[in-house]
């Protein structure tokens, strides 16, 4: 009985004129355009600098600012009036005030006076640029106290360098690969099947299968199969785009990515099901999908991260299954990690796909 | 096993609203049962129950001898249906769509190989073997899905408006393959808006807002209300609905 539902089902893929080719070309320009489109790096941070001290060491740290290359120096003046005007006809992003004295403090090593304002409109180009001017300054305060002419008399500085791990040079596009892995698994495994099932309440087939003997469990596998098959084709393929285009490889096992992918597939199968089992037609469907996704993908940690949402969206995030998927992939892609590690991820993932399953199931009724 | 289906006092509701309203009726074996009604009378919401696929509200009764609430899977092994809607796979060829329903009436693929050679050949249908039953006329996928229906030789067949939308000319030969059917043994259940398919059957029952208000032979029927045929007798009694479409 499985035997000839699969054939149908694998024939029927083959044959719709608009699947195939989504489940080629959708990985592809996933993978070619989004890890340089969807890029978090903020450079051309428009800056204005207040200084009030005019002297060379002044003008040494705010020459330190610009040839780091994420600055353009729109302007150096000083009335802190006008840099605030600047500021509110949106020209500048930042502010960089240098106070008075603030040669004389960097030798006697009192704190110094110079200050930091942002233009946080734009809140990511805000709060990254204001991290990008404080390193400046940092490092611009370390370069002078190495320099003999400082005494050592005030004693020791906390030195504090950042070292980014498993992404040394803080490519954006390796972080991003994994993450659209997870995102092209869930559009194939959780929104094909369900429109497709969908499909065949709205033409009425589905009717001539309830009549016959056929169980449930067998005609709602028999079409999940082909999709997984897909799945696994798919995968291999964004691999192989990571690594010719990119040159990045898999740093941790591959079973580990296959295993992970195959719990991710049985909560998206769920959840597909769910779907259609209580959509009547494709609209409802696509609708319901939509509103699914977007949760999803902003409350995944796939382009923000959820230690940075607040307490109660933190929470929330616990029932996101990509959350568990994307994090468990990252994991293992760019660390690493073996399926040990990252034992939550997977237990997290069979607790909501075994939820929705059987959920799935019990509604899914051959009679009405 | 005397009679192929037997309703007991049959009602379905669908919140206030009572679409099969306390029917009673029994269907013997091999013979052609015509369910008529107009649009909204409650056919084929009743039909729906008899097939399984539909759980009554209150009432029950036996079709092929098991029980319409407690064994509605042991019902579909042994019926066949075709719906109102046509329901064959259209992205299938011809002999897919056979191959299909065959595996999944469990049929081995050796018997499934000599069902599509009678099945075609009885049609005359040879030559579209691998067309798209999408590209065939509304009149050949019609006698097509009557086939696969039958294709595992169920006792009895359900056709819900079989003949839909199609000229005279295919509904007359439409009723021979159900006419053949029958003189292999087969019950069978139908429902129609033509009344001079309601003459081809052997018992009639006429549904009007939900109960079945007429149910005997076409002759006693005729005799009954005085009419000449069954179009006036549908006129007489369908004229009485208070519900709408």
């Amino acid at each position: 009985m499985w035997k000839y539902l699969i054939e149908k089902e694998f024939k029927q893929f083959f044959r719709d004129p608009m699947l195939p080719r989504i489940v080629i070309v959708f990985p592809v320009i996933m993978m070619l355009v989004f890890p340089f489109a969807a890029n978090m790096e903020v450079r051309n941070i428009n800056l204005v600098v207040v200084d009030n001290d005019r002297t060379d060491v002044s003008a040494e740290l705010i020459e330190k600012c610009t040839e780091s290359g994420y600055f353009r120096l729109k302007k150096v003046c000083s009335d802190p009036r006008e840099a605030q005007a600047m500021m509110d006809k949106n020209t500048v992003d930042a502010i960089l005030t240098i106070e008075q004295g603030f040669s004389r403090s960097i030798v006697t090593g009192e704190s110094f006076p110079v200050g930091i304002k942002v233009n946080t409109v734009n809140g990511t180009k805000g709060s990254i640029g204001s991290q990008y001017l404080s390193n400046c300054i940092m490092l611009f305060m370390q370069s002078r106290t190495d320099t003999p002419a400082v005494t050592q008399a005030q004693g020791e500085t906390i030195e504090a360098s950042p070292k980014y791990m498993y992404n040394p040079y803080m490519d954006y596009k390796v972080f991003m690969v994994p993450a659209l892995i997870v995102i092209a698994v869930t559009m194939v495994t959780g929104f094909f099947p369900a429109l497709n099932i969908v499909g065949e309440k709205e033409a009425g087939t589905i009717e001539q299968m309830n009549v016959s003997p056929i169980s449930k469990t067998a005609f709602i596998v028999c079409k999940m199969i082909p999709y997984w098959v897909i799945t696994f084709f798919m995968l291999g393929m964004c691999l192989l785009i990571a690594w010719l285009v990119f040159g990045y490889v898999c740093k941790g096992s591959l079973w580990g990515v296959v295993l992970f992918t195959v719990l991710h597939i049985m909560v998206t199968a769920g959840l597909g099901l769910l779907i259609s089992n209580y959509s009547d037609n494709a609209q409802q469907a696509m609708f319901i999908m939509m509103f699914f996704v977007l949760i999803f993908m902003l409350m995944s940690g796939v382009f923000t991260p959820v230690s940075s949402m607040p307490e109660w969206a933190q929470i929330i995030t616990y029932a996101n299954p990509l959350r568990y998927y994307a994090d468990a992939m990252r994991s293992i892609f760019l660390k690493g990690s073996s399926i040990a590690d990252v034992w939550q991820d997977a237990a997290g993932l069979l607790a909501i796909g075994g939820g929705a399953l059987t959920w799935a199931i019990c509604s899914y009724r051959k009679t009405s | 096993m005397e009679n192929a289906i037997e309703i007991h006092n049959l009602t379905k509701k669908f919140g206030d609203f009572t679409a099969v309203d306390n029917i009673s009726f029994t269907v013997r074996k091999g013979e052609i049962f015509g369910f008529l009604g107009a649009n909204g009378a409650g056919k084929t919401t009743a039909m729906r129950i008899l097939c399984g696929l539909s759980i009554p509200t209150s009432g029950g009764g036996t079709v092929a001898g098991y029980d319409i609430v407690r064994e509605p899977e042991k019902i579909k092994r042994h019926i066949g249906y075709m719906s109102q809607k046509f329901s064959l796979y259209p992205d299938l060829k011809v002999w897919e769509n056979i191959r299909l329903f065959g595996g999944i009436y469990g049929l081995s693929d050796k018997e499934i190989a000599s069902r599509t050679r009678d099945i075609l050949s009885g049609l005359g249908m040879e030559d579209v073997r691998n067309s798209f039953v999408d590209s065939l006329p509304l009149g050949w996928k019609q006698k097509l899905s009557f086939s696969i229906a039958m294709i595992h030789n169920p006792r009895i067949v359900f056709l819900d408006e079989p003949t839909g939308g199609v000229d005279p000319e295919t509904r007359r030969r439409f009723w021979e393959l159900i006419y053949e059917a029958t003189s292999g043994g087969v019950t069978v259940f139908v429902t129609t808006h033509y009344m001079d398919e309601a003459e081809y059957c052997d018992s009639v029952s006429i549904m009007v807002d939900g109960r079945i208000e007429a149910l005997d032979s076409p002759a006693a029927l005729k005799e009954k209300y005085g009419a000449e045929n069954m179009d006036a007798v549908f006129r007489m009694l369908a004229g009485r609905a208070k519900r709408g479409e």
